[in-house]
């Protein structure tokens, strides 16, 4: 992977982005200096109608049903049964599987495993400091995502914690953290019926965009996440925000499960060159 | 929870199978559905719905705030929901939480549209009062009183009962306010603005139990179901959002059949939500005279 050009083009938007306020501040207009809102809302006001266009190059350069490159490793860190690093554009996630162990004492008896989820995101992980915080919703939705895809029977009375930190917040957090953590989760050898690979896409006017980053998110119209478990052929999580007629549902999901279907090869050469990795 | 014998649960399946369920109903018939608007006089919107044995109260509160930075052209929503112990005895102290969440997160999503604000149910932009200076917050609270299945769509359809019975009242900008000042506003006590709700969505939640599909399931039958896909569908019969609750997975050309399905039992679901809405609002006229 390595610094591709679309990551050093985004540092010269900042420079030219950050010139306008300076001169501001300058000249006094600017009582007190905050990140620049303002200047991020016409910035934003302009995509906006960019967006709303027919045709528009993506900041990255990648086509509207392109998605950005993955790269991922298993085993990030060592004392955790399993885990996985993954990195999507400039989405960084990295996340730990422990367990099965034992339920906490206060927990009713089970006859099914219990699967715990958390998702956090560090201080540093969005352009605003200090938004550092566990993201609740994100966290029923990745235990809602997998639970259907772990064989919660074959460890009875034991709890599998799954943590998921954001290293940095770069778009399509939710569907990068849900295919990492069924990674990791494969790296610690817990079974699964298939991997989860999960996918969202943006839409904009009549435009699809396909594995959206966080600029594009934050003036999209409507919102599709799927994740999906190819082999099984079978749809663990969707959620679907904005207005859509039938029709453009299909197209959208179309999109995603081949795209999911992808992501899971991905995934599952990566465990394969884990695993020779470790043989060799 | 509910406790089922093997052959409780046998004959819930085999019902839903005959298309004959344990109330009588058919597959995709709602349980009656009754409103009422006003119930709550310190609300600026209340209405309680009830469908079944299923019982919810939604309140409106709206407050004067200071539009989002990002969104100076738009006025903010936010709902919450609770559960309360008299429902279930499982909702008391933290034991509800959870559930509240995902109320709160699934309805956020299936009433308040898209982050542009595309598909929204309430029309942010008719909330703004002094452009990036003043806005109105509208708080939606939701409180299940009652708890016998399908709380998601009942809850939608309380909130869109208590936004038609709505009222914010009219606010004067004094002109004397110019610049980076905070405008002064007078907020009148006499005339009030209606809301336009013909947009707001309604909620159709279909249960999956064994191969087939239901709407407005009892408590009963939801601790049988597999998964639920909880469609959003407008009057204009799209999609406002979508979400699926239960953790086995789904065949996608069954999610799209559940939608399709969905969308067609919501074209009910509206006309007997409507006609209830308007009657519960000639009678709070009523009573006001």
């Amino acid at each position: 992977m390595g610094p591709d050009k679309s990551l050093l083009r985004t540092k010269e938007d900042n420079k030219v982005k950050r010139a306008p306020i300076l001169l501001e501040m300058a000249t006094g207009t600017l009582g007190t200096y905050s990140p620049s809102q303002s200047l991020e809302r016409r910035h934003q006001q302009q995509k906006r109608t960019d967006f709303q266009e027919v045709d528009w190059a993506r900041s990255d350069g990648r086509n509207f049903h392109q998605c950005r490159p993955a790269f991922l490793r298993t085993g990030a860190a060592s004392s955790a049964s399993g885990s996985a690093y993954a990195e999507f554009g400039s989405t960084k996630v990295i996340v730990s599987v422990f367990g099965p162990r034992e339920s906490k004492k206060a927990m009713l008896y089970s006859d099914v495993g219990r699967l715990n989820c958390h998702v956090t995101y560090t201080t540093f992980s969005t352009p605003i400091r200090g938004q550092g915080f566990e993201h609740k919703e994100y966290s029923s939705m990745l235990h809602k995502a997998l639970e259907g895809a772990i064989m919660l029977e074959t460890f009875p009375k034991t709890t599998v914690d799954i943590f998921a930190l954001v290293l940095e917040s770069g778009g399509g957090d939710l569907p990068v953290i849900i295919s990492c953590a069924s990674l990791a989760i494969a790296d610690a050898g817990i079974m699964m019926y298939d991997l989860v690979s999960a996918v969202s896409l943006s839409c904009f006017g009549k435009n699809m965009v396909i594995d959206p980053t966080s600029e594009e998110e934050a003036c999209q119209d409507g919102s599709l996440m799927i994740t999906y478990m190819p082999s099984r052929n079978e749809v663990t999580q969707f959620t679907l925000t904005g207005e859509w007629p039938t029709a453009r549902i299909n197209e959208a999901m179309e999109l995603c499960l081949d795209a999911c279907s992808k992501l899971a090869d991905i995934l599952r050469s990566c465990l394969k060159d884990n695993a020779s990795e470790l043989t060799a | 929870m509910v406790g089922l014998s093997a052959g409780e649960r046998q004959f819930i399946y085999g019902g839903i199978a005959q298309d004959l369920r344990s109330d009588g109903r058919q597959r995709l018939q709602f349980r009656p559905i009754s409103v009422q608007t006003g119930v709550i006089p310190q609300a600026n919107g209340s209405a309680r719905a009830t469908m079944g044995a299923t019982d919810v109260i939604a309140s409106i509160k709206a407050e004067l705030g200071k539009p989002a930075p990002l969104r100076p052209d738009k006025g903010k929503v936010s709902i919450f929901i609770d559960c309360s112990p008299t429902a279930a005895p499982v909702f008391e102290g933290r034991g509800g939480e959870e559930l509240s969440a995902e109320l709160s997160v699934g309805l956020q999503r299936c009433l308040l549209g898209g982050k542009s604000g595309a598909g929204a149910g309430i029309d942010l932009s008719s909330l703004i009062v002094v452009e990036g200076k003043v806005c109105w917050d509208l708080y939606i609270d939701g409180l299940v009183i009652s708890s016998d299945g399908n709380l998601l769509d009942a809850l939608a359809a309380a909130i869109k009962a208590a936004l038609s019975n709505t009222g914010i009242p009219k606010v004067s900008v004094s002109v004397g306010a110019s610049g980076e000042d905070q405008p002064e506003v007078d907020v009148s006590d006499e005339e009030f603005m209606q809301f336009d709700t013909s947009g707001v969505p309604v909620v159709v939640t279909l249960t999956k139990v064994g191969r087939h599909y239901i709407v407005d399931a009892t408590l009963e039958e939801e601790s049988q179901m597999s998964s639920a896909v909880s469609v959003s569908v407008n009057r204009h019969g799209r999609v406002c959002g979508l979400i699926k609750r239960g953790g086995t997975g789904l065949d996608p050309s069954v999610v799209l059949d559940m939608v399709s399905v969905a969308k067609h039992a919501s074209e009910t679901l509206i006309a007997v939500l409507d006609s209830e809405i308007a009657s519960a609002e000639a009678i709070d006229d009523d009573d006001a005279i």
